[in-house]
């Protein structure tokens, strides 16, 4: 289990802001093994500066990160595949030299390296490329690449700064396959995105960042279940004044009167609802983790 | 110990294979050949070709041995003094007192007709005099010719060297941090690994090129003859050069890259390294001086200063004869600033190379945090 707990991290100041900026103010938060976390929040919040402290990148202030039960050391971010928030490759170096020089860097031997190039650069679809320099590559064969370094060495851990964004809808299928075989075989997968539907959909549980500070946490279906469900009642043609008496909000659009509420009798509501006019829907809606989203960095 | 071999050795292999590197070393070999053969393409004797009414000669062979002479007959003075505004010889004997010329006569030449003259009327008239006999008793003047000549050259390989290779350095810490790769190269390596690395990696690519310029130098002065005019102890000299550019080397290459890793882009590169450039033209300027006069006392001083001993030591070993001692001295000397340029360098560039943006200020990432 990869732990993150209390971190804080002040930015020195310059001379127009001279107590600094704080990224982070004891940001917390816990991935186990064969988990999708997803890491979201506003521009700013402090996703990078976490990722980049957990990779060793950046130093905290104070709190700590610990794997397996012990503080994180170098040896073990070596084991550890990581993308940060802006690309860099080499851009003279060939694609497959570049690919496996990550894979020595992370403690491969040479063959080692060698054999699981190919097999990336084949299951990635860069593999005619091989000898070709990375600037001549596509923007999108360059995120394969890119990928790859982050793959090579067949993590223990996988931290991963906005990997979706530039793709396109083809290779946002192919990244989130690639990631969801790596989470199947145990492999805890970090990704901060500020695509929201992308991480409901692939994560299981989100982190919800903002000013510095976890705002909140848990499985989506549980932070979904937890804002609590909320009744939409549609009704054409009713008479206004209608629901007066009953709970929540009601919003004129033509001639549709819609009811929000997130208390009240759902019967009673629509007892009134049927005598008021034509009700076109009644139904309980959950929020969605975007509606979650804006509620929480509010 | 691992991640730096690696990164060094990727150094190595990505440049080695660039185009400009293998033009870059045919094009430096070309050149130390043909400074290898040029002087004796250039140092020919001195020819005249000289012209003479009837049949009256001077014998100049017998002054000058090592000169030749050409005579040319001509049947007038009309053709005679045609001959010498054609510039088709240099001086006519016109009868046994005047000597045409086409402006003033060449220093070496007026010396010897004259000479020659007065000998041939001093014999005529019964005197002769026997010859001054001349005695060396300073070193070989032909080998302090080629001693200088060889501290010129090495001046000229060791500044374009370590300007070449210390801005390679520069550039290579500044694409690394410009791309941001180093982001995912310091979550494998410790900066101490990927820095040393790109220091030692790009070392060992101008150590091939010295070398390489070094044994063809070596070759073509064999060749050409040169070699035989070269000082004793070249072996100890050419050492001493690569100990010296390692030396210097790893200075400028540190310090260079530190600086670099203090900027974001490549062409904020030129104006970061501006005061590290001046030091070395400074160290070109004095070795230059030291040429002329490898036994002044501006040369000897400088040459145990770091970082300028790097070139000036090894050019005034090359000049003229310095005892071992004061090598090694010098030599201790150096090796003392490459360590507090590597402390120094290491710290800014560890503080500085993840600071992307603006310019990173030097007096920030020097103060104690």
């Amino acid at each position: 289990m990869l732990e993150i707990s209390e971190l804080r991290k002040r930015f020195a100041g310059g001379p127009d802001a001279p107590d600094g900026k704080l990224a982070l103010d004891g940001i917390g938060f816990a991935v186990r093994p064969g988990r999708m976390f997803g890491f979201v929040g506003a521009n700013g919040a402090g996703k990078t500066t976490t990722m980049r402290i957990v990779m060793g990148v950046l130093q905290a202030d104070s709190g700590s990160v610990s794997w397996q039960g012990r503080p994180l050391r170098h040896d073990d971010r070596r084991r550890f595949g990581y993308m940060p928030e802006e690309r860099g490759l080499y851009q003279k170096m060939r694609v497959a030299e570049q690919i496996a020089y990550f894979g020595r860097l992370h403690g491969m031997s040479a063959a080692a390296a060698r054999k699981a190039t190919e097999d990336l650069m084949e299951r990635l679809g860069v593999a005619e490329r091989r000898n070709d320099p990375v600037q001549a590559l596509s923007l999108g064969n360059q995120q394969r690449v890119q990928l790859a370094v982050a793959l090579v060495h067949d993590p223990e851990v996988l931290v991963l700064d906005e990997p979706f964004s530039g793709l396109d809808p083809i290779a946002v299928d192919a990244l989130a396959t690639a990631l969801q075989e790596r989470c199947g075989s145990g492999v805890p997968v970090i990704f901060s995105s500020h695509q929201l539907e992308l991480v409901e959909r692939l994560c299981d549980s989100v982190g919800i960042v903002a000013a510095g500070r976890m705002v909140a946490t848990g499985a989506v279906a549980e932070l979904r279940s937890a804002a609590g469900d909320t009744l939409r009642v549609v009704v054409r043609d009713a008479a206004p004044g209608w629901p007066d008496g009953l709970p929540g909000a009601v919003t004129v659009s033509g001639d549709r009167h819609i009811l929000r509420t997130t208390s009240g009798d759902d019967q009673e509501i629509l007892r009134r609802a049927l005598k008021a006019g034509r009700v076109e829907h009644f139904g309980v809606e959950r929020p969605t983790l975007t509606e979650i989203f804006k509620e929480a960095v509010t | 110990m691992n991640g730096l071999i690696l990164a060094a050795r990727r150094e190595v292999m990505t440049r080695i294979r660039t185009r400009a590197f293998v033009i870059g070393l045919i094009f430096t070999s070309v050149l130390v050949g043909a400074v290898s053969f040029a002087p004796k393409v250039l140092d020919r004797p001195d020819t005249y070709t000289l012209g003479t009414l009837g049949t009256q000669r001077l014998p100049l062979r017998a002054a000058a041995p090592d000169a030749t002479f050409e005579w040319r007959t001509f049947p007038n003075e009309a053709a005679a003094r045609q001959a010498v505004l054609d510039g088709d010889v240099d001086a006519v004997l016109a009868g046994g007192t005047t000597v045409l010329t086409n402006g003033e006569i060449d220093d070496r030449l007026g010396v010897l007709l004259q000479s020659a003259d007065r000998e041939a009327k001093l014999a005529a008239a019964g005197v002769s005099i026997p010859p001054l006999r001349m005695e060396s008793i300073g070193a070989d003047a032909h080998d302090q010719t080629a001693r200088t000549g060889l501290a010129v050259v090495l001046v000229v390989v060791l500044f374009m060297m370590l300007i070449g290779q210390a801005g390679m350095v520069a550039m290579g810490v500044v694409e690394e941090k410009s791309s941001r790769i180093v982001e995912i190269l310091l979550a494998t390596l410790r900066p101490w690994q990927l820095f040393g690395g790109k220091i030692v990696g790009l070392g060992a690519v101008g150590l091939i090129n010295l070398v390489t310029n070094l044994a063809v130098g070596l070759a073509a002065s064999t060749a050409s003859g040169v070699a035989g005019d070269f000082p004793p102890g070249m072996p100890g000299l050419v050492a001493g050069v690569l100990v010296w550019f390692v030396l210097g080397y790893a200075f400028y290459a540190t310090l260079a890259g530190a600086m670099a890793s203090l900027v974001s882009r490549q062409e904020e590169v030129n104006s970061v390294l501006t005061p590290l450039i001046m030091v070395i033209m400074v160290s070109y300027f004095l070795a230059f001086y030291a040429t002329n006069a490898p036994t002044g006392t501006l040369a000897t001083v400088m040459s145990y200063v770091p970082p300028f001993s790097s070139i000036v030591m090894p050019v005034r070993t090359a000049a003229t004869e310095v005892p071992l001692w004061q090598v090694v001295l010098s030599m201790v000397a150096m090796a003392a600033a490459v360590l507090a340029a590597l402390a120094f360098g290491a710290k800014v560039y560890q503080r500085a190379v993840l600071r992307t943006g603006a310019r990173v200020k030097l007096r920030d990432v020097v103060r104690v945090r």
